[in-house]
C-alpha cells in the first residue's frame, strides 16, 4: 500500500468521523437520531458558498492577492459554514426536540421530524439554487507536497489536520469541561441530572449546536474536494449514520474506529482495478452488514466487552 | 368541594345503538366456509333502561366499505390523468398495507420493502422478456422471489436491534440498486427492463380502457393486500404477536409462557414479503417496465412519509397516508418541487402534534380527555368511605355503595360525639355502664371489621403485663405489635385500645 | 426561628391516582424532620412533589417566602433543575446515580452553583471526610459500587452544594443494618444551615436525632407518631 492511498483513506476517514461523531453524540445525549445531519451539511456548504461569493470582491479590494487574503477567505468560509451548521442545530432543537422531548414515542418522532426536515431542505435547496454544482474557493491552495516520493495535495493534508484538531477539541471539551460533564451525566441518568440542577432543555441546545457545527466543519472541509450541491448531504448523511451504527450508537471511540476502517476500505476498494469507484458504497454496506451480523452492537459493543 | 357542584359521571362515550324489539335471536351471518361473522355485533345490557341493546363493536369494516366503495365508484368518471393517479394510489396503498404488517404486526423495522418489490419485479420482468414466460406466470414468479428474498432478509432480524436492522435493510436496497445498474445486459436502458408483457393489451396502453383496466387491477391488488393484512392479524399468528406486543418490554415473558414470537414475526415477515412480490410483478406489468428508481432512497422516503402521516402500524393509516401523499405528489404535479416540501412539512406537523399519525388522532384525543378527567377526579377525591362516582358505575353490587354511604354518615356523626369528656369517661371506667354517646361509639367499634380491630396480648400468662396488637384481618397472618408500650393494668390497656380506635375513627 | 418551608393544601398524584391529600407542613430553619410511614403512604411523593416530579400537583409550597408550588398537570421534572438551583438538595430514592462516571466526576456534577464549582476540590475532600469509605474509590465507576457506597455517593452529591432544604429519601433502603446506621450517623453529624427532611420507614433510626417525627398515613399527615394521644 502506498502513501497516497493512506492519505486518501485518512482524508475520507476524517470527514466521515466528523459526521459520525456528531450523530453519535447527539443520540447518546439528547436521544435524537439526526436524519437532518445531511441537510445541515448541505446548508453549511451553501452558506459558505454564498458568503465567500459575497466577500470575494471585498477581500480582493482590501488585501489584494496576498497570503493574508487567502487566510481571510479561509476564515470566512469555515466560519460561515460553522455558524450555518450551528443555526441548523438551533432549528432542529426548536422543531424536533423542544415540542416533544417529554412526550411518548419521542425517539421515533424525533427521527421522523428530522427526516422531514432533511427532505424539505434538500427540495428547498434544489428549488432555490437549482441542481447545479457550485465550487468553493480552495482555502488550502492548489499545491502539493512531495513526501517520500508521493504527492500529497494541500487540501487533503489540510482536511486531515483540520479534522483531527476539531475532533480533538470536541472530545477534550466533552471530557474535561463542565458542560461536557453535564452532558455525560444527562445521558446516563436524566432524573439524577435533574436533581443535580442539570436541565435537559438547556443542555440540549449547545449539544445540537455543536453537532451542527461539526457537520458545518465537515462541509467546509469536504467542499475542498467535491462540489456543493443540494443533494451533497445525502451521501455524508448515509455514511455518517452507517459509521455511527457500525461504531455502536453513542460510542465516540467506536465511531472514530469505524470511520477509519470505512475510510481505508473505501480507499482500497476504489484502488482495486476491477472493482473501482462504482462498488465503493456496495462494499461499505457489505462490510457493515457483515460486522453487524457478527457483532450486533457494533464496534462500541466490542469495546465494552473488552473493558468488562 | 362544595355540596352543590355536580360533575359528569361515567366514561362511556356516546355510541350508536340498535334497540332490538322483542326477544328474537339476532341473525348470525357467517362468512361461507368459516365460523367468522361479517360484522362484530354485540348485545349489551343497558343497566338504566334494563333493555337489550345491540352495538356494533368494531365499526372499521363500515368505514373501509364506505371509503373503498367511494374510490371504486368515483374513479371511472374521472379524467385520464386522475385515473392513473388513483391507480398509483392503490398500488402505493397496497405496498404500505403490507409494510404496515411488517412494521406494526411483526414489529420489524424493515426499510427493504421497496427492495423486495423491485427485486421480484425485476425477476418477473426478466423471466417475461428474456425467457418468454407469459404474463400470468409473472404473478407466480413474483411471490416466489419475494418469499425467497424475504426469507433471506428475515434471518438477521431477530439478531439485530431496530435501528441496526433498518440500516441493514437500507443497505440491501442500495446493494440491489447498484447491482441492477451495473448489469451489463441492461446498460443501454440505464438498468431498466422495458417491453414487459402485461394484462393490459398493448393497443390499450395509456388509452382510457387500458387505464381503467389498470385501475381495476390496482384496486383488486389493494383489496388483496387488505385481505392479507386482515387474515394475518385475525388468525393465530397475529394473535400470538398481539400477546407478545402487550409485553414488548418483556419479550422474555412471551417466550416463557410458550409464545414463540420470533418465529411468528419471521412468518409474518415472509408472508408479507411474498405478498410484496405479487405487488412487484403487478407494478412491472402496470408500467410495462421497471427501472432502478424503485430502489432509490427518495421513493422509500415518500412511502415512509405516507405511513407516518397516516399513522405508523395501522392499515387505515397506511391507506389514508397514501391517499394524501399521492394526491399531493402526483395530483399537483404543476406545483413542481415545492410539493415534496409540502409533504415534508405535513409530515413534520403531524409528527409534532400527533402521537400516531392522523388516524391515531381520535384515539389520542380520547386518551388525553380520559387522562384529564382522571386527574380532575383525583384532585377532588375525598377518600373515606363514600365511593367516587366513577367507581360507583363500576361496582356491581349497588348495596355495597349504600353500605359505604351509611358507614360514612355514621362515622361523621360519631366523630361529633367524641369529646374530651367522653374519653375521660371511658378512662374512668372502661367496662362499666356508659352514657348514651359512649355506648354508641363503642357499639360502632364492636361491629367493625376484623381488619380494623386490636387485641390485648398478655405477655406472660401469670403476670399482669399487656401489649396491644393489631389484627391483620388476613387468615393465617398473625397480629402485629402496635408499639412497644407495656401496660400493667388491664384497664389501661382497654383504654389504650379505645384511644387507638378513636384515633382511627377521626383519621378516616 | 424563621419559617423556611411552608406547605399549604398540597395535593399530588399520578394520573387518576391521588397520593397526597391536602398536606400542611411548616419547617423552620435548622430543623431536622423525620417522615415515617409505611410503603405507599406518600413519603416519596411528598418529596417528589417538593421538586415537581409528580404527575400532577396543586397547592402552595413556599421556600423562603417565595412560591414554588402551584397547580401543574404536565411536564414532570421540567422545573426540577430550577428548584434544585434555588436551594433544594435531593438524595432521591434509588440514588439516581450516573453509572458510567467515576466517584469524583459524580460529585463534581453536584457542584452546580458557580461557587461550589470553584471550590469543588475542597468540597470533595469534605465529602470524603464525611464518608471515608469513598476516598479509596475516588476513580472507580459508580455503577460498580455496592449499594451502601452508592447511597454515600448520592448523599455526597447532594452535599456538594449548600442548599436551604435537604430532602433525603429512604437513606436506609436496601442497606445492611450496620451500613444504614453508619449512613444515618453521618447524616446526623452534618452541620447544615438549612432544614432537612428525611423519609424513613424505620422509626428507630430517627428517634433521638430528629427534631420532629411526622407520620404519613394514606397521604395525610398524622402528627407526631409514637404517642396514642389526642389533640
Amino acid at each position: 500500500m502506498d502513501l497516497g492511498l493512506i492519505v486518501y483513506a485518512l482524508n475520507l476517514a476524517s470527514i466521515y468521523a466528523l459526521m459520525a461523531i456528531g450523530i453519535s453524540i447527539l443520540w447518546s445525549s439528547v436521544g435524537i437520531i439526526n436524519m437532518a445531519h445531511g441537510a445541515t451539511f448541505a446548508i453549511s456548504g451553501y452558506a459558505a458558498w454564498l458568503v465567500t461569493g459575497a466577500l470575494k470582491p471585498v477581500i480582493a479590494a482590501a488585501f489584494g492577492k496576498t497570503a493574508l487574503a487567502s487566510m481571510v477567505m479561509a476564515g470566512a468560509l469555515v466560519g460561515s459554514a460553522i455558524v450555518a451548521g450551528a443555526l441548523c442545530g438551533v432549528i432542529i432543537y426548536l422543531l424536533a426536540f423542544l415540542p416533544i422531548h417529554d412526550k411518548p414515542n419521542y425517539p421515533v418522532r424525533a427521527l421522523i421530524i428530522t427526516l422531514g426536515l432533511n427532505i424539505a431542505t434538500v427540495q428547498g435547496l434544489l428549488w432555490t439554487f437549482g441542481p447545479r454544482n457550485q465550487g468553493l474557493p480552495k482555502i488550502f491552495g492548489f499545491g502539493r507536497w512531495e513526501v517520500f516520493g508521493t504527492r500529497i495535495r494541500y487540501d487533503q493534508a489540510g482536511t486531515i489536520i483540520g479534522a483531527i484538531i476539531v475532533l480533538g477539541l470536541t472530545l477534550a471539551w466533552l471530557r474535561y469541561s463542565r458542560r461536557g460533564l453535564e452532558i455525560r451525566a444527562m445521558m446516563q441518568n436524566a432524573e439524577g441530572a435533574a436533581y443535580s440542577g442539570i436541565s435537559r432543555q438547556i443542555t440540549a441546545l449547545p449539544v445540537l449546536m455543536l453537532t451542527g457545527a461539526l457537520a458545518g466543519m465537515a462541509a467546509a472541509l469536504l467542499s475542498q474536494t467535491i462540489f456543493v450541491s443540494p443533494t451533497s448531504g445525502v451521501i455524508p448523511l448515509v455514511k455518517g449514520l452507517t459509521i455511527a451504527l457500525l461504531g455502536g450508537l453513542g460510542s465516540v471511540a467506536g465511531a472514530v474506529i469505524g470511520a477509519i476502517l470505512v475510510g481505508f476500505l473505501e480507499a482500497i476498494v476504489g484502488a482495486i482495478p476491477f472493482l473501482g469507484q462504482r462498488y465503493v458504497l456496495f462494499a461499505t454496506f457489505l462490510f457493515i452488514i457483515a460486522v453487524l451480523i457478527v457483532r450486533p452492537r457494533g464496534i462500541g459493543g466490542l469495546l465494552d466487552d473488552t473493558r468488562e | 368541594m362544595s355540596d352543590n357542584t355536580y360533575h359528569k359521571v361515567g366514561r362511556r362515550p356516546w355510541e350508536w345503538k340498535l334497540k332490538p324489539i322483542g326477544t328474537d335471536e339476532r341473525p348470525r351471518l357467517r362468512l361461507p366456509g368459516t365460523r367468522r361473522h361479517w360484522l362484530k355485533w354485540r348485545d349489551v345490557h343497558n343497566p338504566k333502561t334494563l333493555r337489550r341493546e345491540r352495538v356494533l363493536a368494531d365499526k372499521m369494516p363500515l368505514w373501509w366499505t364506505l371509503g373503498l366503495g367511494f374510490v371504486a365508484i368515483i374513479t371511472p368518471f374521472m379524467p385520464n390523468s386522475m385515473i392513473s393517479v388513483m391507480s398509483i394510489f392503490c398500488i402505493y396503498a397496497a405496498i404500505n398495507v403490507l409494510w404496515t404488517l411488517i412494521v406494526g404486526t411483526a414489529g420489524i423495522f424493515s426499510l427493504a420493502t421497496l427492495a423486495v418489490v423491485g427485486a421480484s419485479g425485476y425477476v418477473a420482468a426478466a423471466a417475461n422478456v428474456y425467457l418468454g414466460v407469459p404474463w400470468p406466470f409473472m404473478l407466480i414468479i413474483g411471490p416466489i422471489v419475494g418469499f425467497l428474498f424475504g426469507a433471506i432478509l428475515a434471518a438477521p432480524s431477530t439478531r439485530l436491534d431496530g435501528l441496526y436492522y433498518a440500516l441493514l435493510t437500507m443497505g440491501v436496497a442500495e446493494i440491489c440498486r447498484v447491482f441492477v445498474v451495473q448489469l451489463r445486459a441492461l446498460t443501454q436502458t440505464n438498468g431498466a427492463i422495458t417491453q414487459v408483457d402485461s394484462f393490459i393489451p398493448e393497443a390499450w396502453f395509456l388509452q382510457r380502457p387500458g387505464l381503467l383496466l389498470g385501475f381495476a387491477g390496482a384496486f383488486l391488488l389493494l383489496l388483496g393486500a387488505l385481505l392479507v393484512w386482515r387474515l394475518v392479524n385475525s388468525e393465530r399468528l397475529g394473535m400470538l404477536l398481539r400477546v407478545a406486543r402487550t409485553s414488548r418490554e418483556d419479550e422474555a415473558f412471551a417466550e416463557a409462557i410458550g409464545i414463540d414470537f420470533r418465529r411468528a414475526r419471521l412468518m409474518v415477515f415472509v408472508i408479507s414479503s411474498a405478498a410484496l412480490g405479487v405487488v412487484g410483478a403487478f407494478y412491472t406489468m402496470y408500467y410495462r417496465s421497471i427501472s432502478p428508481t424503485i430502489f432509490s432512497l427518495d421513493q422509500l422516503l415518500l412511502l415512509f412519509a405516507m405511513m407516518v402521516i397516516g399513522g405508523l402500524g395501522r392499515a387505515e393509516g397506511a391507506v389514508v397516508g397514501a391517499a394524501i401523499v399521492t394526491m399531493i405528489d402526483k395530483g399537483l404535479v404543476e406545483l413542481g418541487p415545492p410539493r415534496i416540501i409540502l409533504v415534508a412539512f405535513i409530515m413534520i406537523g403531524v409528527t409534532i402534534f400527533a402521537r400516531e399519525g392522523l388516524t391515531g388522532a381520535r384515539h389520542q384525543f380520547r386518551d388525553y380527555r380520559k387522562r384529564k378527567s382522571g386527574e380532575r377526579r383525583a384532585r377532588r377525591t375525598e377518600k373515606g368511605g363514600e365511593a367516587m362516582p366513577e367507581e360507583a358505575t363500576e361496582v356491581h353490587d349497588k348495596q355495597e355503595l349504600y353500605y359505604r354511604r351509611f358507614n360514612k354518615r355514621l362515622r361523621d356523626r360519631l366523630k361529633t360525639l367524641i369529646t374530651p369528656e367522653l374519653i375521660e369517661e371511658h378512662k374512668r371506667d372502661p367496662l362499666g355502664h356508659h352514657s348514651d354517646a359512649l355506648a354508641r361509639v363503642l357499639n360502632y367499634f364492636r361491629r367493625a371489621e376484623m381488619a380494623d380491630k386490636y387485641v390485648i396480648h398478655r405477655m406472660i400468662p401469670t403476670e399482669e403485663r399487656f401489649r396491644i396488637m393489631a389484627v391483620s384481618g388476613v387468615r393465617g397472618l398473625p397480629p402485629r405489635v402496635v408499639d412497644d408500650r407495656e401496660y400493667t393494668d388491664i384497664n389501661d390497656a382497654y383504654h389504650a385500645v379505645f384511644l387507638l380506635r378513636v384515633n382511627d375513627l377521626l383519621e378516616s | 426561628m424563621p419559617e423556611l418551608l411552608e406547605i399549604r393544601q398540597l395535593s399530588a398524584g399520578y394520573g387518576p391516582l391521588r397520593v397526597l391529600h391536602e398536606i400542611d407542613l411548616t419547617v423552620r430553619e435548622g430543623e431536622r424532620i423525620g417522615l415515617v410511614g409505611l410503603n405507599g403512604h406518600g413519603k416519596t411523593t411528598l418529596i417528589r412533589a417538593l421538586t415537581h416530579m409528580t404527575g400532577w400537583q396543586q397547592g402552595s409550597i413556599k421556600l423562603d417566602g417565595a412560591e414554588i408550588g402551584g397547580t401543574r398537570s404536565l411536564g414532570a421534572g421540567r422545573r426540577t433543575p430550577g428548584l434544585v438551583k434555588r436551594g433544594i438538595g435531593v438524595a432521591p430514592q434509588g440514588d439516581a446515580i450516573f453509572p458510567g462516571l467515576s466517584v469524583r466526576k459524580h460529585l463534581e456534577c453536584g457542584a452546580h452553583t458557580r461557587l461550589a464549582w470553584r471550590e469543588r476540590k475542597q468540597r470533595i475532600e469534605r465529602v470524603f471526610d464525611i464518608f471515608p469509605p469513598l476516598r479509596p474509590l475516588e476513580h472507580a465507576l459508580v455503577g460498580k459500587l455496592s449499594g451502601g457506597e452508592r447511597r454515600m455517593v448520592s448523599i455526597g452529591r447532594m452535599l456538594m452544594t449548600e442548599a436551604r432544604l435537604y430532602l433525603i429519601d429512604e437513606p436506609s433502603l436496601g442497606l445492611a443494618p450496620k451500613i444504614s446506621q453508619r449512613v444515618m450517623a453521618a447524616l446526623w453529624d452534618l452541620s447544615v444551615s438549612g432544614a432537612m427532611i428525611i423519609a424513613e420507614q424505620n422509626v428507630t433510626l430517627l428517634t433521638g436525632h430528629a427534631d420532629r417525627v411526622i407520620g404519613m398515613h394514606a397521604g395525610r399527615m398524622r402528627g407526631d407518631v409514637g404517642h396514642v394521644e389526642l389533640g
